[in-house]
């Protein structure tokens, strides 16, 4: 099979998180030059704050994990994020992969949610992929077959009990999926997101040490993995090949759609243990 | 003498209450079943021997309706069937009886009214459910008849509108007497229940009463705005995570 993104030019934002590095490692084998842009070269590091978009941000990673030439990205800082295409810009004057993979989760009610918090989670999961798409536009509108990808999540449509703030979040991200795309399709420019459900990440095994925290946190686990009709967690990769199809041209006329990954989780309703 | 109103499937549960419930706020009401008059239905309520998935039945249904009651304002669509069978399991005469009632029924009710309806002006309401969007294992013909009923609301709110307006109304778990023998099968009930009901924003299940009280919302002229649409009503079920309370106690 020959490699689906040659001679692509891709950016993605939250690269060192454990979605953006699969993300990064696909692009990269499927034949794109990659930028990876993050807050660090290895990822922030958390203190109970995780990458949403995958891994828990602790822990030096090998070189095998951190495919891409590294740009240094905040995306809630604007000039940082002028910066990182400034430098695109100046390589190859043009993009035609935007993935925006940055991305925090806040575990708590509204109430228990102070205002900080929540300013911050709309800084980067909202303000974030407002500032990395309007800055990377001009550099798209000079791409060939342009795409935007975008994280989204299961949760923007049903919610998890404590996340207010991330499901208001990914709730803004698919809506602004389908506003760019009304936006920027005219131009030739496919706007999509994807929208995980529950992906095997370091995020996901520290979220089930604390959710399991005194009882058998593997049986919980295994507990949880069989409500999923595919009977098991998606893997980094999964999520990373279908950024790879809606990077690439086979999906040239899909655009304003926000794409669910989740093993069949949401098409079920609640399944009563009758 | 009030509004007409047309209820299907109105022996008992969620149809007898919407039958009871548009007969206090003064409708004239006629309902039916497959079987006979219900010993208990008030004496006010009309009631006719008919199987909705039957053509010829609906017809004349249709006919006493315009005959006896000079017309109808309001159709509401409620007999439905359930068979517990994933599509490898389901027979022919499932498919007959499932797709007969739910989706042809529907559709026979409809065409034998909206002549009169389009001319005189009337609303319908079709019961479908959280089920046809979301699926639940076990009961493929009836997911994929009730997603059905909810695409035929919506080409009938485009085809027949602005005389008729049609609305569908998506029960989530009703208690009923089918939920109850659902609960008293299980392993063990009082568990079972206390795990159902925490899956519920609302901490309770609905009551038939929950559903007659959309059914009276949209039938008004408050409702004069909304048509075509796929209204939940689930104490919020579906809103929320597959995975609670096994994740988030």
């Amino acid at each position: 099979m020959s490699a689906n993104l040659e001679n692509k030019i891709a950016l993605v934002t939250g690269a060192r998180g454990g979605i953006g590095r699969a993300v990064c490692k696909r692009l990269r084998q499927e034949g794109a030059t990659v930028f990876a842009a993050d807050i660090d070269s290895l990822g922030s590091v958390g203190s109970g704050e995780t990458d949403s978009a995958g891994a828990e941000k602790t822990g030096p990673a090998g070189a095998e994990e951190r495919e891409g030439e590294f740009l240094k990205m905040d995306v809630t800082i604007e000039d940082e994020v002028v910066a990182a295409f400034d430098a695109v810009a100046q390589k190859h004057q043009r993009l035609d992969i935007l993935v925006n993979a940055a991305g925090i989760e806040i575990e708590k009610s509204i109430e228990e949610t102070s205002l900080e918090e929540w300013n911050k989670i709309f800084a980067v999961n909202v303000t974030g992929m407002f500032l990395a798409c309007k800055h990377a536009l001009p550099l798209l509108r000079k791409g060939g077959n342009p795409s935007i990808i975008n994280f989204g999540s299961y949760d923007g449509f049903i919610a998890d009990p404590q996340l207010a703030a991330y499901c208001a979040t990914k709730g803004a991200v698919h809506a602004l999926t389908r506003a760019m795309a009304c936006d920027h399709g005219p131009e030739g420019i496919r706007v999509n997101a994807i929208c995980p459900g529950y992906i095997d990440t370091p995020m996901l095994q520290s979220f089930f040490s604390s959710a399991g925290e005194g009882g058998d946190i593997k049986s919980l686990q295994n507990a949880v993995r069989d409500v999923h009709p595919l009977r098991r967690y998606g893997t980094p990769e999964d999520i990373a090949s279908l950024v790879n199809f809606l990077a690439g041209d086979e999906s040239r006329y899909a655009s304003g759609q926000l794409w669910v990954l989740d093993g069949g989780l949401s098409a079920q309703v609640q399944q009563m243990r009758l | 003498m009030g509004k007409a109103a047309l209820v299907t499937g109105g022996s008992r549960g969620i149809g007898r209450a919407i039958a009871e419930r548009l007969h206090s706020e003064g409708y004239d009401v006629l309902t039916c079943g497959r079987g006979r008059r219900p010993e208990d239905l008030p004496s006010a309520i009309g009631w006719a021997q008919a199987d909705v998935s039957d053509s010829e039945q609906t017809d004349a249904l249709a006919q006493k309706m315009l005959d006896e009651y000079g017309g109808v304002a309001l159709l509401v669509n409620n007999a439905g069937v359930q068979v517990e069978k994933t599509v490898a399991q389901s027979s022919n005469e499932d498919w007959e009886k499932v797709i007969g009632t739910n989706c042809r029924g529907v559709f026979n009710m409809c065409r034998a009214l909206l002549p009169s309806m389009e001319k005189n002006g009337g609303v319908i309401i079709n019961i479908g459910s959280i089920s046809g969007e979301l699926s639940d294992g076990n009961m493929a013909l009836y997911n994929a008849s009730k997603a059905f009923v909810h695409a035929l609301t919506r080409s009938i709110a485009l085809d027949h509108g602005p005389n008729v307006r049609c609305n569908a109304i998506l029960p989530g778990w009703i208690e009923t007497e089918m939920a109850a023998d659902a609960f008293a099968l299980a392993e063990d009930p009082e568990a079972a229940k206390t795990d159902a009901l925490k899956r519920h924003p609302a901490r309770r299940f609905g009551k038939p009463e929950d559903i007659a009280n959309a059914v009276v919302w949209l039938a008004s002229e408050q409702a004069g705005f909304a048509t075509g649409q796929c209204f939940r009503i689930d104490g919020g079920l579906t809103s929320a995570s597959p995975l609670q309370p096994m994740l988030f106690s």
